[in-house]
């Protein structure tokens, strides 16, 4: 079920549901005790093909500022990023920007 | 445990990758991820697993789609760290030069006994495992634990190319 905010575009695929360009999924890793800052590094290149600079400074947001946006897009994008994330053992969850 | 020797336990060679671990080490590497199989294949609602199946979705007005989320994925998820177990295993039997494919396989899997055996000690991010009383009931968990992390950040500067 799409969220109450959602526009209802009648030309869309009902499985885009939640699609909505000015409100877009964001994908978040929190920070946790267990991962190694240089594995958590090493997963976001891996995963997102970020540079060792972009992945280091969201590393680096994950460990001081306890969270960091590392992908956005729509709900079904969203879900298979935080799903590959769970694969590779970090703490990610996803919500919808405001 | 081969903390101080000079080779690093894992690292790369012309072709590919090679593992320096000891014959225990190796052994000490199956039992962890046949431990971490059977928790995986068993119920799925064991607190050890926590951080294995973290929720998607954590904001209340979401509940539904992470159930759905759980329903849907967690097979995958288990699926997808069983495969890759299964991958570890055999490369920890494997002569050299090991392939990218098992060395990632291996990061994935040491983390996930990591996740596990961090959360059943419920470790502090200010953990340090030389303050660890040798009479502490879990000073071979919290050893075993260093000798992970310690294994996983070889394994990954092996496979970034990083030998500094």
């Amino acid at each position: 079920m799409p969220p109450a905010s959602s526009p209802v575009e009648l030309d869309e695929p009902r499985f885009d549901e939640a699609i909505d360009p000015a409100h877009p999924w964001v994908v978040i890793v929190w920070n946790d005790p267990i991962n190694l800052m240089s594995y958590v590094t090493f997963v976001l290149q891996k995963l997102f093909g970020y540079s060792l600079e972009k992945a280091t400074e969201l590393m680096l947001d994950v460990h001081h500022k306890g969270r960091a946006a590392v992908s956005t897009g729509n709900r079904e994008k969203a879900e298979l990023d935080v799903f590959r994330l769970h694969e590779h053992g970090l703490w990610a969850t996803m919500q919808q920007d405001d | 445990m081969a903390l101080w020797n000079t080779k690093p336990p894992v690292e790369r060679i012309r072709n590919g990758y090679r593992i320096n671990l000891a014959d225990e080490e190796r052994d000490l590497l199956r039992n962890l991820l046949a431990q971490l199989r059977d928790l995986l294949v068993g119920p799925n609602d064991h607190p050890a697993l926590t951080r294995i199946f973290p929720a998607a979705y954590d904001q209340p007005q979401y509940a539904e789609f992470d159930a759905e989320y759980q329903r849907l994925m967690r097979v995958d998820l288990v699926a997808s760290r069983l495969a890759g177990i299964e991958i570890v295993l055999l490369a920890l039997n494997a002569k050299p030069p090991l392939q990218e494919g098992q060395l990632l396989a291996m990061t994935q899997a040491i983390n996930g006994i990591r996740l596990v055996l961090g959360t059943v000690l419920d470790v502090s991010e200010e953990l340090d495992i030389d303050d660890i009383a040798d009479d502490d009931p879990r000073a071979s968990d919290y050893h075993l634990y260093g000798f992970l992390s310690w294994l996983l950040e070889w394994t990954v500067r092996a496979l970034t190319g990083d030998n500094s």
